[in-house]
């Protein structure tokens, strides 16, 4: 943003006038030879030069007063310029030289005629080029050499430069000025005026000071009440200001959380660095499951984690291994190929799925009926690309009541795709480790078509049961990133991570 | 997800009618298999991992037979019994501490028919795909099939010296030392240690006559581990860790032959010092007994006994009725039937799930934020109403990051996928020093401040790190200083009517001197300074920067004391 005002305004420009503005000012209004130049206004009002051209080009700043500039350029003679003008050009003088010497000079006489050097070469130079001089020495006149008693070229400029002419040839202007004869000197005039502004400004009495700022010292005195207030240029820049605004996606997360809190749930949230018990164990994972390989986790350096209470890692262990839990008369199911590995559910890794803050819910055996959910971020390795990142935002459910099946579960989903506004729905089957049955929620995006939304399904007996809960658990998923993505118009994944503050503050910078 | 490449022709071979392009996807649609991509013959699917039978022509026949109603339950090709006279394994106790388990399955052809190519190459693919699921890339099991009538039986496996060893590997034609092959061959390069027990031995499936009929778990030989077309009964094993795994691995591969009407017979296992193991349980169809009620519990539905029964069968399984529900016979190729529940499932999800048939729950429950994370809110709106400007910023930070910093390390990744990702912040300045960075093309003043998780060491932690939560703000600013970064914190503090004591504290990364802590109740809270000017020119920053951070969880406790009723 700019000024209003044209020109080159003064962003320190004072708001109100000093004293000299104002005299400078009310001089030019008063002024009947408009325009006025500065000196003439410095000679009326007896200022010296540089405080009425300060005061003038705040003046200008503040609109109250208008320039006409006009640049002049005029030659004149340097002091050498002056005594050739006197004493004849170098070039007159050899020829006068040769003249007194019957046409012919030596070096040495030249010297004698007291022509110097510099002047000498230059002389010889000249006359050559203008064919008056024969090549060689001693220096002679040429025989075909034109009348040397016409004036030349140069002695005509020089005179013409001495007199103020200003037709003047301008080759050998710039030629004799490049010899140190003749300066060219530019000058710039300016002649002032008030603006419209200037004219129609109201100006205090004469001998009264006007108010500044308005300060406490001011009002407590009511000094305002008989001192007139100085005017603002209400036109002149002022300091640039931002303003901020919530950033879109955590903003867009609030929302949706709002909508979860809605429907019932509670949020729960749980560490970011996990065991591998919390994260695959106790949702009943098998330990040498493919997803577990290092390649699809971040495990971490010098960090020790340990295993959860031996309680609850014996009822897990049993399940994994297909035996009765630890006062059970029977396994739950068959378990898994492969002992169990204390060592391994211990090993901290960084969480890859929300899920397992389900389960640490789960844990602390909530009264049913309840709902809980987290919206939380995970980790895994993966190329950072468009649509791809290793730091992901999940948000996962989970309902435990008396009586609760595959149904409801497929009712909160269309809770879900409701409050997100999106009706249509449709299911199919789908797989994970610790639910049963597994489905999958697609939902029709009106951007985004028929889409692969809510992973869900019924918590396995293996999950629930040595976590101490004896109600059915449903629990679904979202992969909330895409549909934030699609809600602010955003095709690249690594835009939610946002740090371009001038973005941030929502523009207007 | 487990994904192949099908042949169409195959699939239809073995249905009455062929399927018309544009059905393949909706009668997928109900099931774990997903279509991928059709280009003629070729069909592309991706199944869920507890359904890699689908990933065979005969699998995927035998589940689309079902749901065309055109065959029901399982077919009958299992022929238990003693199996043919020298079918049997023996097992030498040197195969024990690398890959004791082992079972095998005869199977022969119908009348008339043989083995085709088309046959050889889908049952070593899918051989392959159970070798890189199930089987774990080997590590866990591995499979090998053998032209019966050019072994001669019994068949022995044990550990020999890789010197003993000469054959022909499958694929070759020049017969090989054990050790030539240890050396050179591509698959003992991938597969070798597997396959090797100590230093000088190896495994060795070898017939009576001498013939070496593979190297588990690397590679067949040539004479009497090829099967070619024409040939009628071919020998299967599966070597590995457990039997459990073995068994699932050879059950799979079952599916190939049971779906072309090929019988199944069992081999035998002898080991020293115990009674001959029949195999009979590597092929038979297991048992489990599905309560009505829980088909009830799971469905939400009361489906009659018959549809019930209905839908059993047209999933390929066996359902007889017992008291209070069904014993369901499960084939060798359905290892994802583990328990009852598992069964309900195929149940519930043999007829289309329907939207319309979903119920909310009947509870009613009261949503909320959890406290702190309400306070942690509040934190985030007074900075926001402070003017700060708002990034969201990862928890991983780049090792440039750290280093610049130049504090205590945080904890770093094992298995960085970058270096820009490579450890995770333990403080949210190291998340905003890039932020700077990368705003410098802007105009100054900025201000900006971010509420969001770090992670810490914390032995006391279960997982060695605890996550904590931070308010970290910046101000960058040619008059930015130290003290209107503790006047922010003050601020905030007060906001939440908690009375700190602020000290001088040395910080990392700040000018010495100018960078403090602040403490409540002698717990450490926040920390504020000047960043270091050496720093704000590696990032270009052509201003001061004074920056603080609030441990929030730190806080917390303080504020929930005030809360608490």
């Amino acid at each position: 943003m700019s000024g209003a005002s044209g020109g080159a305004p003064d962003p320190a420009a004072p708001a109100a006038l000093s004293a000299p503005e104002r005299a400078v000012l009310e001089s030019l209004r008063s002024a009947r030879d408009l325009p006025v130049e500065e000196e003439e206004l410095a000679g009326r009002l007896g200022l010296g030069l540089d405080v009425v051209r300060g005061s003038l080009q705040r003046l200008r700043s503040k609109h109250l007063a208008v320039v006409d500039e006009e640049s002049t350029t005029t030659r004149e003679l340097t002091a050498r310029g002056k005594a050739a003008l006197d004493r004849g050009l170098p070039e007159r003088r050899f020829l006068e030289a040769l003249r007194r010497h019957g046409g012919s000079l030596t070096p040495d006489e030249a010297i004698a005629e007291g022509i110097a050097d510099e002047e000498r070469s230059a002389a010889i130079g000249i006359l050559r080029r203008r064919g008056l001089l024969e090549d060689g020495l001693p220096f002679r006149i040429r025989s075909d050499a034109p009348e040397p008693g016409r004036q030349l070229p140069e002695e005509v400029v020089l005179e013409q430069v001495d007199s103020g002419e200003e037709a003047i040839d301008e080759a050998i202007a710039t030629v004799l000025e490049r010899r140190g004869l003749v300066r060219t000197l530019h000058r710039s005039v300016k002649r002032w005026s008030p603006s419209e502004e200037g004219r129609q400004l109201p100006l205090a009495a004469p001998g009264v000071s006007e108010l500044g700022a308005l300060t406490p010292t001011l009002l407590a005195a009511g000094e305002w009440k008989s001192r007139p207030f100085r005017a603002y240029d209400v036109r002149a820049p002022v300091p640039f200001v931002t303003g901020v605004r919530p950033n879109p996606y955590v903003a867009w997360l609030e929302e949706f959380e709002e909508l979860l809190i809605g429907l019932g749930f509670e949020q729960a949230e749980g560490p970011l660095l996990e065991t591998e018990f919390w994260n695959n164990d106790v949702l009943f994972m098998p330990q040498d499951h493919p997803a577990r390989t290092i390649h699809d986790a971040f495990s971490v350096e010098d960090v020790a984690g340990r295993a959860p209470a031996a309680d609850l890692l014996a009822r897990v262990a049993a399940v994994h291994e297909g035996r009765a839990m630890p006062g059970d008369p029977a396994p739950i199911g068959p378990g898994w190929p492969g002992r169990y590995d204390a060592g391994v559910a211990a090993r901290p890794i960084l969480r890859s799925q929300t899920t397992a803050v389900s389960a640490r819910c789960l844990a602390l055996r909530p009264t049913p009926p309840f709902r809980r959910f987290s919206l939380d971020r995970n980790f895994r390795p993966d190329s950072v690309d468009a649509i791809h990142h290793l730091e992901f935002t999940q948000c996962e459910g989970i309902i435990g009541e008396e009586g609760l099946s595959l149904r409801h579960l497929i009712g909160v989903f269309r809770e879900l795709a409701e409050g997100i506004g999106i009706r249509e729905l449709k299911i199919r089957p789908s797989y994970f480790p610790f639910t049963e049955p597994s489905v999958e929620g697609y939902v029709r995006h009106p951007k985004l078509g028929w889409t692969e939304i809510f992973p869900g399904g019924v918590l396995r007996p293996e999950v629930t049961r040595p976590l101490g809960v004896e109600v059915p658990v449903i629990a679904w998923g979202i992969g909330v990133m895409r549909l934030a993505m699609v809600a602010l118009g955003i095709n690249d994944i690594r835009e939610l991570f946002a740090d371009d503050l001038v973005a941030l503050r929502g523009g207007g910078s | 997800m487990p994904q192949s490449v099908l042949s169409i022709e195959r699939i239809t071979a073995l249905l009455p009618a062929p399927i018309p392009d544009r059905a393949w996807d909706d009668l997928l649609f109900a099931s774990k298999a997903e279509v991928v991509a059709r280009d003629g013959d070729a069909l592309t699917l991706s199944v869920t991992p507890d359904r890699l039978d689908l990933l065979s022509e005969g699998g995927l026949a035998l589940y689309l037979a079902g749901v065309l109603g055109v065959a029901h339950g399982i077919p009958r090709a299992v022929r238990p019994g003693p199996g043919s006279p020298g079918l049997v394994f023996e097992v030498d106790p040197s195969v024990a501490p690398v890959r004791p388990a082992i079972a095998g399955a005869l199977v022969r052809a119908p009348e008339g028919a043989s083995l085709d190519v088309g046959t050889i190459d889908e049952a070593v693919r899918f051989q392959e795909l159970i070798h890189a699921t199930v089987g774990r890339d080997r590590r866990a099991a591995s499979l090998g099939l053998y032209p019966w009538e050019r072994v001669t039986p019994p068949i022995r496996y044990a550990a020999e010296p890789i010197r003993a060893v000469r054959f022909v590997p499958l694929g070759g034609d020049e017969e090989l030392s054990g050790d030539a092959f240890f050396a050179a061959h591509p698959y003992a390069s991938r597969f070798g240690a597997l396959g090797r027990v100590g230093e000088d031995r190896c495994l060795v499936l070898r017939d009576r006559a001498g013939a070496i009929l593979s190297l588990p778990p690397i590679l067949n030989g040539r004479s009497a581990g090829e099967a070619r077309p024409g040939d009628r009964s071919i020998l299967i094993e599966s070597t590995g860790r457990d039997e459990r795994t073995v068994h699932e691995s050879l059950g799979l591969l079952l599916v190939v032959f049971a779906a072309r009407g090929w019988t199944i017979e069992p081999v035998g296992v002898e080991r020293v010092g115990s009674p001959r193991d029949p195999g009979e349980a590597a092929i038979a169809d297991r048992a489990i007994d599905l309560p009505s009620r829980l088909v009830r519990e799971i469905s939400g539905t009361s489906l009659p006994a018959p549809e019930i029964e209905q839908r059993l069968s047209r999933t390929r399984l066996a359902p007889r009725p017992i008291e209070g529900g069904w014993r369901v016979g499960i084939p060798p190729w359905r290892p994802d039937l583990m328990a009852p529940v598992d069964v309900a499932e195929d149940v519930v999800l043999a007829a289309a799930l329907r939207p319309e048939d979903g119920i909310i729950p009947s509870s009613r429950t009261r949503g909320r934020l959890l406290p702190e994370i309400r306070f942690r809110r509040s934190v985030a709106l007074d900075l926001l109403g402070l003017g700060f400007a708002a990034p969201h910023t990862p928890v991983l930070v780049s090792e440039e990051s750290v280093a610049r910093w130049g504090g205590a390390r945080p904890i770093r990744l094992r298995n960085p996928v970058s270096a820009e990702f490579a450890y995770l912040r333990d403080r949210l300045l190291l998340s905003h020093l890039p932020v700077l960075a990368h705003n410098t093309r802007h105009g100054y003043p900025q201000r900006f401040a971010e509420v969001g998780p770090v992670v810490a060491r914390d032995p006391a932690a279960e997982s060695g790190g605890a996550t904590r939560y931070h308010a970290g703000l910046a101000v960058a600013a040619e008059t930015a200083g130290f003290a209107e970064v503790a006047a922010l914190v003050d601020y905030l503090l007060r906001r939440h009517d908690v009375g700190s004591v602020r000290e001088p504290f040395e910080l990392a990364g700040m000018i010495a001197g100018r960078s403090a802590r602040c403490r409540v109740a002698g717990e450490p809270v926040a920390e504020m300074g000047e960043i270091h000017p050496a720093i704000l020119s590696s990032l270009g920053v052509p201003v001061p920067v004074a920056w603080a951070e609030v441990d929030l969880s730190a806080l917390w406790p303080f504020v929930r004391r005030r809360d608490a009723p």
